[in-house]
């Protein structure tokens, strides 16, 4: 065939291809090894120079043009093949998904971190300390005298075996912390103030358990000292922590209490969350529920530090972590938090 | 503490508020008020209470307590608060509160008769633990029941009528905050008839009864094995550290706690002592505890009272037998060595505002320290404003000028002091690293697929059993046998968890961190105990049914490698299990088990539990745990990274298996390969394990993936191959290990 033969018959031939197979074989009667464009340049060299320069350009724009064409006609035929093909296919959206093995936090984690960043965005530091005490860090340090009625305030797991070393100026009778105030102490025999820390961390009491009382909770114990920290500072800093811990607006009350280590003492109680203060059964019908037992620091807290409570003041504060994480997940048994339940743990 | 509405209404001049609202008034300023409810008294009794007011010695406003309705508040005093476990010193509070006018119980009785000096004789063996012991002797009682009025409001402050004499005693113990107790004179020993206690029948005449010799009441320590038959007809061995009230020859009573049999009152008792002392604290607390004995006498003794109390209380005491129960009042006896007065306190005005953060007025802090019955006296020095302020004896709890901002404080009321943010620089704080670190850990293994357990911090003595653990450290008052002793190791509790959930879950990957306890732990330094008596650690258990063989130590071990590596710690190294001393011996089966290394230090433990374990708690697969020690964790974490650019040259990989003996480590295959492959192998991957089926008896085939890499060029097929070929024939020749091409 000669070029114009070619440009002639080709584009109909294509237009004529149903399918990718009728298209191949246009695409082998032209452009094919053995194809009519082939023999047009097999016989070039037959051909003199000017002359085989002009068919060889002609040639080879032909062959592009061929090439494209099908190549057009190629997706279109696809296309088409691909729409009847995707039409027999479907997956049934509402079938469940792949199960991802997923683990999970422990509520009570989830809820120290919360509480730790908020009061880390208030300056505070958080401190550590050890769960088997000494009674003196435990109970003398902190102004709570042996056989005094103040120490029935806190039941109190003995260790077996830890006796009392006679004559020794701390008692170093060892006990099951229970309160982490005593990391107060040994905070600030280490710095100096101003400090602000808190210190998260688990304790324990010796007493019958039920859905709210249990024999080791987490306490999130604070304290702040300075030059000239008041109670309305306290109740400043309290008051934002509750309204970034429950993100809203709360209403706080303080109420006169007492501790050995502080001086004034007051509980702090806040509106109750499931009624908003109209009284219910989860608040007593008071309309308030006890979140933290607070006070400014007893003068013989700093002498027991080392420190000069003349130069000093500031306030301490102790809160339940288990109680709070009970009141922003409505829990109602506290021991659920202790007993390994996966079907409990896995909903946090 | 129990109080009826009423009885307090008789000590303010003023309408009380009502009785929500007083426990609400209450509640803000002193005490927590638990339940407010009504109750009702008998018929009777309201007659017999409205009658009272014509006997005279306490007026009773009517008006509060028509038709016999009372109110019963449940107070909850502090414990500092000695003076109020009565009401009238909860009165004392409310008219600070309320801004009325307290007024204290009437106590005008016959004079004496002085006929009858000597009749009773006090020796106080021990004066530090009895500061004060006032006694009085009536004669000619009549014994009967009190009147329904004092018994109704008994009824209401939980305690139970009895006879007038017991019932009016109980009754001022609950006005006054004082404890008393009566014996019947006749009962107790006289000095010159020891051994012949004169019978009342034998005396017809009541005003004669007395006979002229004095009775003797002795204070004294119990000896070791004396026995006392208390009131309630218990039987009670006491010892050394028990104070006690005696004659010449019996106890009559355990000091401040409970009175004894031998001198109770009874139908004819005639002639009474009425005792109101004044005991140590710290003693009657030890008594009571180590006789398990709380009344309510040691309930207001071991709280501390003020010794000036007693004179007050036992003349109220005998007005009100007079007027109920008729007799003739006789001399007083009153040891009282050491007079108690008032304190005084400097205080520095300046130093109320700065310490409560609100401005209250000089005249309004007078007022209120006035209407508490403190004395306030003003005075300037070098242009400071002082009080000095004299606390009431019977303020124990009031001894520092913050005991007294604390009243200034709660009586102005804390809603009024309003919230001001700290007037610090707020640095930006330190940040605990290892808090830091802990939450990385959970973040990871979270990530992973595993789930945080908190578990209990204790053991029971089944768990010490079946894991032979040693060196536990034990409870000395436990709850229960379950919990009896502290955790030396995480994995007993985790593989009951496991056990547990596996009801419920196909797979269970749990961890804790948390921690353990033992008695090896020494502590580190002087730092009087404790912080050496635990550590911290991370504990995980795999557990799938169906799974057998060594997958899930595998998965484990994967688990481990990926955690070290998100926290950015290098040469790691597992070794086999070696024996030790401890817990581990019982717990890993020594053939599954290795020890984990980061740098040569032994970090932890990764294995399979031993079939012993696995078949006592039931578990019928395989199942895998770690345990690794979180100090040690956080240490090799915080230390510096060697930082590796990626390189910019592509990689060439190459796979070889080889057939080893069964017993050889994948670690030393690697090693091998490592010291013969020079610095172009990136990395070697195990990609299959295999033995079995087509591999000769007692080999295994290992399966590994090599990648090359340069930093500085591209690698070509050609240099890799030889390198490749070169080691292959190393392997063959030297090791005798056979490579499957
Ligand atoms: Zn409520």
């Amino acid at each position: 065939m000669s070029t114009q033969e070619i440009k002639k018959k080709y584009p109909k031939e294509i237009l004529q291809a149903k399918d990718l197979k009728g298209l191949d074989l246009v695409w082998k009667k032209y452009l094919g090894r053995k194809g009519e464009i082939n023999k047009i340049l097999k016989n070039l060299k037959k051909l003199s120079g000017k002359e085989r320069i002009n068919l060889g350009k002609e040639v080879n724009q032909l062959k592009k043009e061929i090439a494209e064409k099908i190549e057009k006609k190629k997706r279109i035929l696809e296309k088409k093949i691909f729409k009847v093909a995707v039409k027999k296919e479907q997956v049934d959206v509402t079938a469940p998904g792949k199960k991802f093995p997923q683990g999970y936090l422990h509520p009570l984690t989830q809820i120290i971190r919360e509480v730790e960043e908020i009061f880390q965005s208030l300056g505070f530091l958080v401190a550590e300390g050890p769960e088997i005490e000494t009674e003196y860090y435990n109970f003398d340090a902190l102004n709570v005298p042996e056989n005094h009625p103040a120490r029935d305030l806190w039941d109190t797991f003995w260790l077996r075996g830890s006796q009392k070393i006679p004559n020794s100026k701390f008692k170093t009778r060892l006990l099951l912390r229970t309160h982490t105030t005593s990391v107060d102490i040994r905070y600030m025999e280490k710095n100096n103030p101003p400090l602000r820390i808190i210190v998260p961390g688990r304790i324990f009491r010796h007493e019958a358990t039920d859905a709210s009382h249990d024999i080791q909770f987490y306490q999130l114990d604070g304290l702040m000292v300075d030059k000239d920290i008041s109670v309305a500072n306290f109740k400043a800093i309290i008051e934002i922590f509750f309204q970034k811990f429950f993100k809203r607006p709360i209403k706080m009350r303080l109420r006169p209490s007492f501790f050995p280590f502080t001086e004034p003492s007051f509980e702090v109680d806040i509106d109750c969350l499931v009624c908003q203060g109209k009284g219910c059964s989860i608040c007593s019908g008071t309309g308030w529920i006890e979140v933290i037992g607070a006070g400014m620091v007893h003068p013989a807290i700093f002498r027991a530090a080392g420190l000069n409570p003349k130069n000093w003041q500031g306030f301490a504060f102790g809160m339940g972590i288990d109680r709070l994480a009970m009141m922003k997940y409505k829990i109602n048994d506290i021991r659920l938090f202790y007993g390994g339940d996966l079907r409990f743990l896995n909903q946090f | 503490m129990k109080f009826s509405y009423s009885w307090l209404q008789e000590y303010i001049r003023e309408k009380l508020p009502k009785p929500k609202k007083l426990a609400e008034l209450l509640t803000m300023h002193s005490f927590e008020v638990g339940e407010v409810h009504p109750v009702k008294s008998s018929k009777a009794g309201a007659k017999q209470f409205n009658g009272v007011e014509k006997m005279g010695p306490a007026r009773i406003a009517t008006r509060s307590v028509a038709g016999g309705k009372d109110w019963l508040l449940d107070i909850d005093i502090l414990p500092n608060r000695s003076d109020c476990f009565s009401h009238t010193g909860i009165c004392r509070d409310i008219a600070a509160i309320t801004n009325s006018r307290f007024q204290i119980p009437d106590s005008r009785f016959q004079i004496p008769d002085s006929r009858f000096q000597n009749s009773l004789k006090i020796e106080i063996k021990d004066k530090e633990l009895c500061p004060r012991y006032t006694a009085r002797v009536i004669t000619n009682v009549k014994i009967a029941s009190s009147p329904k009025w004092i018994q109704e409001r008994l009824k209401i402050c939980g305690l139970k009528p009895i006879n007038n004499i017991v019932d009016i005693l109980n009754y001022v113990m609950l006005e006054m905050g004082q404890p008393l107790h009566a014996f019947d004179l006749n009962k107790i020993e006289s000095v010159s008839f020891k051994s012949q206690t004169p019978n009342p029948k034998q005396i017809p005449n009541s005003k004669f009864q007395i006979p002229n010799k004095p009775k003797t009441i002795i204070i004294r320590r119990a000896r070791l094995g004396e026995k006392i038959i208390t009131l309630d007809g218990e039987k009670h061995n006491l010892d050394e550290d028990i104070l006690v009230i005696a004659d010449l020859k019996n106890l009559l009573a355990i000091a401040g706690i409970k009175g004894g049999k031998k001198a109770e009152i009874d139908k004819k008792t005639k002639n009474i002592v009425i005792e109101s002392a004044n005991f140590d604290p710290v003693s009657i607390y030890k008594a009571s505890r180590k006789l398990n004995l709380r009344t309510d006498a040691s309930l207001r003794f071991e709280h501390k009272l003020d010794p000036n109390l007693t004179e007050l209380a036992i003349n109220r005491a005998v007005s009100l037998i007079q007027e109920l129960a008729g007799g003739e009042a006789r001399e007083i006896v009153d040891f009282y060595p050491k007079k108690v007065l008032p304190k005084k306190i400097k205080l520095d005005l300046n130093y109320i505002e700065k310490l409560l953060g609100v401005k209250i007025s000089r005249k309004e802090i007078i007022k209120i320290l006035k209407s508490l019955d403190f004395k306030t006296i003003q005075y300037l020095k070098s242009n400071i404003q002082y009080l000095i302020v004299e606390v009431p004896t019977f303020r124990l709890d009031i001894s520092i000028p913050e005991d007294l901002i604390e009243e200034i404080g709660r009586i102005y009321g804390y809603e009024n002091i309003l919230a001001c943010s700290p007037l610090v620089y707020l640095s930006p704080p330190k940040v605990n690293e290892k808090v830091i670190y802990r939450n990385k850990i959970k973040d990871i293994l979270v990530d992973l697929g595993f789930s945080e357990i908190y578990n209990y911090s204790f053991l029971s003595q089944k768990d010490v059993e079946i894991y032979r653990l040693k060196e536990v450290l034990e409870l000395e008052n436990p709850i229960s046998e379950k919990q009896k002793y502290l955790r030396p190791s995480l994995i007993p509790n985790l593989l009951k968890n496991s056990k547990e959930n596996s009801k419920y879950f196909k797979e269970t990957k749990i961890f804790e961190i948390g921690k353990i306890y033992s008695s090896s732990f020494s502590p580190p330094h002087q730092n009087f105990g404790s912080g050496g008596k635990e550590k911290e650690k991370l504990a995980g258990v795999i557990f799938q049914k169906g799974i057998k063989g060594e997958r899930l130590f595998y998965e484990m071990k994967g688990i481990v490698d990926s955690l070290l590596n998100q926290l950015g710690i290098a040469n790691i190294q597992y070794d086999d299990y070696f024996k030790n001393e401890g817990w581990e011996n019982e717990i890993f089966h020594p053939q599954k088990t290795a020890q984990i290394r980061i740098d040569g230090d032994f970090i932890g433990w990764l294995g399979e539990i031993s079939p012993f374990i696995t078949k006592t708690l039931d578990f019928k697969e395989p199942i895998v745990v770690l345990e690794i020690d979180i100090e040690k964790l956080i240490k090799y974490a915080r230390e510096e990274k060697i930082y590796l650019p990626p390189s910019k040259y592509p990689a060439l990989i190459r796979d070889l298996a080889i057939l080893v003996p069964r017993g050889t480590k994948v670690a030393e295959v690697l090693n091998e390969i490592n010291s013969r492959g020079g610095p172009l192998i990136r990395d070697i991957d195990l990609f299959d394990t295999y033995e079995g089926e087509n591999i000769p008896e007692g080999m295994k085939n290992l399966a590994f993936h090599f990648v090359y890499q340069s930093d500085d060029r591209t690698l070509t097929d050609k240099e890799v191959d030889e390198i490749q070929k070169k080691i292959v024939w190393e392997l063959e020749n030297e090791l005798g290990w056979q490579i499957r091409k």
